[in-house]
């Protein structure tokens, strides 16, 4: 047993040694000036071929995410030790998420694109093995798969948008293309629109959203992992460094915004009709990320990174925290857990500030951070340019309707979680300490992040209030006895948006593929077989020849003397 | 006496011994056939020697040591045949060859 957990602990200090490098590393670079802004000294331009050098290169804003990614990591990691350190698999579990981290590392921390594509397509890697963790269970590769597949195909967004910028440009370095740029950018059209393609699949966004919720067989600590700091953030974080690039294309910026005002209602509507709470939390992450989108649409990457900081903590709490729960009673649906309260106060306790800085509670992170987004798309609605016109009001209301619906479920879930009456046969008591400790760091965070965040009095006085509505509707709700589950027909089946990509690609695939073998069975296959047919026949005419009989080879040789003979007789 | 008439005996001597050559499946017979197609040269050549009207008769030399030959010949041959029927009781070719 000891020597089980010595060998855990190894892996801890692997990743406590990686996450200290990139600290010492990162630290010295979180200013609170500079951001996305900074433009680089001119580089003596490099022949603009691939290049796979590091090109090691941290903003402040980037410096922030190394630090996130590597701090969730290893609570990921250390709270893995007891929530799944037994399992069989635990070594390639706790190396793959070691590989997850030096590959957001790559993306966050480079300035080369090639790099970043690289560091970006081995997450994909690591998302789809460790989604698939479990791959005995048929839903879990099913999740694995589709999480793959659908990442993988916006993918291709990125590599042409990496090879645009390269033949615009004429480099492949951030930095060079923001230099360049800044003397005036060309086909910013094509390049966002590459990337935001890339972006949406990345970071779960309409219409390419459905691969996160179905994430969700993946082991809890893994969703956290992906939901908070790594996976779904990279995408968001691209959006946001690469903003320079699209900065003063209207059509890329209000797709972005539509994209973005779809998702965040979409997300948060699917995660108030939940009865689980893993997805209902993982549709919440879709909202959040949106969100965050709608920041960098409205013209303001900074407010939408430091959101996905903040975001990134507390959704690491809630998920950590679900896992928590989920130990105790078995299950991720909402209908096994109720009354938790009393069991488990530590996780109940943290929770509670997990889903305050959901909902946008002062003096949460998710608060300040949330503020600084409406604050960002209510100054895009009176500006000029950016985005098309009205765009921005709408994506203003939808933030709006969005955060109240943000706080409605949010305190729908904890409402159900933890108070109320109480299943039957369940209620373990609190989590061991390496679980409940990484939630209590967390929620530390969840505070200490909103040190020194700025504060926009007029919306956040309004946030405030919608929140409040939202909190103060769902309470009252239950107070009159409503157990809180909405059975809306379409919302709960997810309004039909992945049937696209369950149904009609796969019966498409299944029939384009079945019309290829068949052409191949009938058509193709004729020649070779034709082949066979002749070459069959001929043998055996031939072979009629071949007799063995001296007496039938003497007669054709006479016949063939005979033949000259007569030849030559008439010749002369 | 016109040199057609044993260029046509010549003739139909051949092609019965080829025929028996040919067709049949007694080793006997077509050791036959053989000596058929032998004299059937040997009447050949001793016809071209009187029409040439050699004086040196090469053409009834030549005849006398194909006699020889086939002298020769023949023995072998039947002596063959004759080790094979002890050997497998047939004459048959077709059998001996399976």
């Amino acid at each position: 047993m000891s020597r089980v957990v010595g060998r855990h602990w190894a892996y801890v200090a692997l990743t406590a040694a990686l996450a200290i490098a990139a600290a010492v590393w990162a630290v010295p670079h979180v200013g609170d000036s500079g951001f996305f802004a900074w433009v680089a000294e001119p580089r003596p331009d490099g022949p603009p071929l691939p290049s796979l050098s590091p090109d090691l290169f941290l903003l402040p804003t980037s410096a922030q995410l190394v630090l996130l990614a590597v701090g969730i990591g290893l609570l990921v990691q250390i709270y893995s030790t007891a929530f799944l350190g037994h399992h069989p698999r635990y070594r390639s579990y706790a190396l793959v998420i070691v590989l997850f981290l030096v590959a957001m590392l790559a993306v966050v921390g480079t300035t080369n694109l090639w790099v970043l594509l690289v560091g970006w397509e081995v997450m994909g890697l690591c998302s789809y093995l460790l989604i698939g963790h479990e791959w005995q269970s048929a839903e879990a590769r099913a999740g694995a798969a589709k999480a793959f597949l659908m990442t993988r195909t916006a993918d291709l967004g990125l590599v042409l948008a990496i090879l645009v910028i390269g033949q615009t440009y004429g480099t492949y370095d951030i930095l060079g293309a923001q230099v360049a740029a800044a003397a005036g950018t060309q086909n910013a059209t094509a390049i966002g629109l590459l990337l935001l393609v890339a972006v949406i699949g990345k970071s779960a966004q309409f219409p390419l959203h459905s691969w996160l919720p179905d994430a969700m067989p993946g082991p809890t600590p893994i969703t956290a992992l992906i939901h908070a700091a790594t996976m779904v953030a990279a995408g968001v974080y691209l959006a946001g460094r690469l903003f320079f690039l699209y900065a003063d294309s209207t059509v890329v910026l209000t797709t972005m915004a539509v994209v973005a005002g779809i998702t965040m209602l979409l997300g948060a509507l699917m995660a108030l009709v939940q009865t689980d709470l893993k997805r209902a939390l993982a549709w919440s992450t879709v909202s959040q990320l949106a969100l965050m989108l709608a920041a960098v649409a409205a013209g303001d990457p900074d407010a939408g990174i430091s959101h996905l900081v903040s975001h990134g903590a507390f959704k690491a709490l809630l998920f950590l925290g679900c896992g928590c729960l989920m130990a105790a009673v078995g299950s991720s649906a909402l209908a096994a857990m109720g009354g938790l309260r009393a069991s488990m106060p530590v996780t109940f306790w943290t929770m509670t500030i997990g889903f305050a800085a959901l909902a946008g509670v002062v003096p949460t992170a998710g608060f300040f951070t949330k503020d600084s987004v409406l604050h960002a798309i209510d100054r895009a609605t009176g500006r000029d340019g950016g985005l098309a016109d009205g765009t921005a009001y709408g994506l203003l209301a939808v933030a709006l309707v969005t955060a109240f619906l943000t706080a409605a479920y949010a305190t729908r879930l904890w409402l159900t979680a933890f108070f109320g009456s109480a299943p039957e046969g369940h209620a373990k008591g609190e989590a061991p300490r390496a679980m409940i400790g990484p939630l209590v760091v967390l929620a530390a965070a969840t505070f200490a992040l909103s040190i020194g965040q700025p504060v926009h009095l007029g919306m956040g006085l309004l946030s405030t209030a919608i929140a409040a509505a939202g909190i103060g509707l769902v309470v009252l709700l239950w107070r009159r006895g409503s157990s809180l589950d909405l059975d809306v027909r379409p919302l709960t089946a997810e309004l039909g948006l992945d049937r696209p990509f369950s149904r009609w690609i796969p019966a498409a695939v299944r029939g384009v593929s079945r019309t290829v073998v068949d052409l191949d069975d009938e058509a193709l296959d004729a020649y070779p077989r034709a082949g066979t047919r002749l070459a069959a026949g001929t043998s055996r005419l031939l072979e009629l020849a071949q007799s063995r009989n001296v007496q039938r080879y003497a007669t054709l040789m006479t016949a063939g003397v005979l033949l000259l003979v007569v030849i030559g007789v008439s010749r002369a | 006496m016109p040199l057609l008439y044993p260029l046509v005996l010549a003739s139909a001597l051949f092609g019965i011994g080829l025929y028996g050559v040919l067709a049949r499946r007694n080793a006997v017979l077509m050791l036959l056939g053989v000596e058929l197609m032998l004299n059937a040269v040997n009447l050949n050549l001793v016809a071209f020697d009187a029409w040439f009207a050699d004086a040196l008769h090469s053409g009834q030399v030549l005849t006398l040591f194909t006699i020889t030959i086939a002298a020769a010949e023949i023995g072998l041959g039947l002596a063959i045949v004759l080790a094979l029927f002890r050997a497998l009781r047939t004459v048959d070719v077709d059998e001996v060859g399976r």
